[in-house]
């Protein structure tokens, strides 16, 4: 290590000592000010996404979030985050909580925490039928559309590496671009899949799900590194919710019949904070 | 442990490969922008100051029309909108290639020429009008008494300023990133969520950016002291 990058070492470790005194316990801050913070996409049906009536941010992540806000007794305020923006904006503490569409993988435990597992989906693939692809293999050398900064880009390139992957700020927007036919295929999580193919509506006929997963996602709400009092409040939360059976009533509020995504069983339960990849 | 800066990741490995791609495309988009806003900004220059009205106001209108909504919303209209309403045949063909780069040089082409076309158009005011009456009496036509009387001593004028509105053109290539353009903060944020290695990517492309802008500045000190302005 050169002088130079001692110098930068020894500025960075100071930006990290005084950001991390500031704050020494979250739990007792939020508390303190009345006031929990969560970071969420408000453009993910149907995890948070703007109901087109209220033109409030409500979903499944929505309804975790109020549960621990009432919890912890404090005000609720939603934060929109960009899918790339979501780790750096909790690292950097300008959010106290991610309920954000959040994937739990081994790479992330490395820069921040997570609660308990609070959904479980693959990854899947929607293509256009006109590009007569009925297998993820067959994606090779496509263009395939997806969102910038979530686990989707790594995963398509893991299973296809030699696809042209295109990236957009919003899934919306991905998806805007496959119905246009800027591309092949669409990668998101199987949930928003089914809930953006329920939108197209009678042009569904032009459009196929691929059976197969790119990935499993674990999804769980992310916490900053070094809260364990947070943490802790956080997860028996989703314990107790699971308990009484109200976490299964909102897994079918969102997912189930009423939904467009229509599950009608819930292969998971809230229970573990492992994972394992 | 890995290093809190790993300058290796930056000098070699995939994540140098896009780094380097990216850095080429942005380069490659501010070049086939510039030569064709240059193009275009002398059109819209000369139709301003054309002696029929009705060009005058249009050339008002395209400038205008265009300096006043932020570059993000031209980007998205050329990517999202406009190649919605061709042809099928036509739209099926541009969506084949590479529609994101096409996309974006158009919108960074006209967006650069309307404010180009202004820097020229103060150019050629300031070359007396007497200039243009001589040759106009000397039985040059209108083009031809702008092309070889003129705009030779305009363009001297104006260089200094269009090489100002070449530095914007090179950080306006950023913009793209949002149409998916494979340029360098794409390739940067790409780097970040495949290693997370934040600080290393955007370091990369912030020198990349200050360098190339740094380059840009110096070409206008030279040609400012190369070739000053003239009194005319």
């Amino acid at each position: 290590m050169n002088l130079r990058n001692k110098i930068l070492a020894a500025v960075l470790a100071l930006v990290a000592f005084v950001g991390g005194t500031a704050h020494a316990d979250q739990l007792a801050d939020i508390k303190k000010k009345g006031e929990i913070v969560v970071g969420v996409l408000g453009t993910d049906e149907p995890n948070s996404f703007i109901d087109p009536k209220t033109r409030e941010i409500v979903g499944y992540d929505v309804d975790l979030a109020k549960a621990i806000a009432r919890k912890l007794g404090v005000k609720l305020t939603l934060k929109q985050l960009a899918v790339a923006a979501r780790v750096p904006e909790l690292e950097q503490g300008r959010v106290d909580l991610l309920a954000a569409s959040l994937t739990h993988n081994k790479e992330r435990e490395a820069k921040i925490d997570f609660s308990l597992t609070t959904f479980i989906t693959g990854q899947k693939v929607l293509v256009r039928k006109d590009s007569n692809i009925t297998s993820v293999p067959q994606l090779a050398g496509k263009k395939v559309l997806t969102v910038k900064g979530g686990t989707q880009e790594p995963n398509l390139r893991k299973a296809v590496p030699t696809a042209e992957v295109v990236t957009f700020e919003t899934t919306g927007q991905a998806f805007v671009a496959l119905q246009q036919g800027k591309g092949v295929g669409y990668v998101n999580d199987e949930v928003s899949i089914l809930a953006d193919y329920a939108k197209l509506g009678p042009a569904q006929k032009d459009f196929l799900i691929l059976p197969q997963n790119l990935s499993i996602e674990p999804l769980a709400l992310g916490i900053r590194k070094g809260e364990p009092a947070l943490k802790k409040v956080v997860d028996d939360t989703l314990r107790e919710l699971e308990k009484s059976g109200e976490a299964e009533k909102l897994f079918f509020k969102w997912y189930g019949n009423d939904s467009k995504i229509k599950f009608q069983v819930r292969p998971f339960k809230i229970e573990s904070d492992k994972v394992d990849s | 442990m890995t290093p809190i800066f790993d300058l290796n990741l930056l000098l070699t490995g995939t994540y140098h490969d896009w780094l380097l791609s990216g850095l080429i495309t942005s380069l490659s988009l501010t070049g086939i922008s510039l030569a064709l806003a240059l193009h275009l900004a002398i059109i819209i220059a000369l139709v301003r100051l054309s002696p029929v009205k009705l060009l005058q106001w249009s050339g008002f209108a395209f400038v205008e029309a265009i300096r006043n909504v932020p570059l993000l919303a031209h980007m998205l209209f050329w990517y999202f909108g406009a190649p919605e309403l061709l042809p099928t045949a036509l739209r099926e063909w541009l969506y084949a290639r590479n529609v994101e780069a096409t996309s974006a040089i158009i919108a960074l082409t006209l967006y650069t020429a309307a404010y180009m076309s202004e820097d020229v158009r103060s150019g050629i005011r300031s070359i007396p009008g007497q200039q243009f009456e001589a040759a106009r009496a000397l039985g040059f036509s209108f083009v031809a008494s702008m092309r070889l009387v003129v705009l030779p001593q305009a363009l001297r004028v104006t260089i200094p300023p269009l090489i100002s509105q070449t530095l914007n053109l090179w950080k306006d290539t950023s913009i793209a990133t949002v149409i998916g353009v494979a340029e360098l903060m794409y390739q940067a944020a790409k780097v970040e969520s495949a290693s997370f290695r934040s600080f290393e990517a955007f370091a990369f492309a912030s020198a990349c950016y200050l360098g190339m802008s740094l380059l840009i500045t110096g070409a206008a000190a030279w040609y400012q002291g190369r070739f000053p302005v003239r009194a005319a």
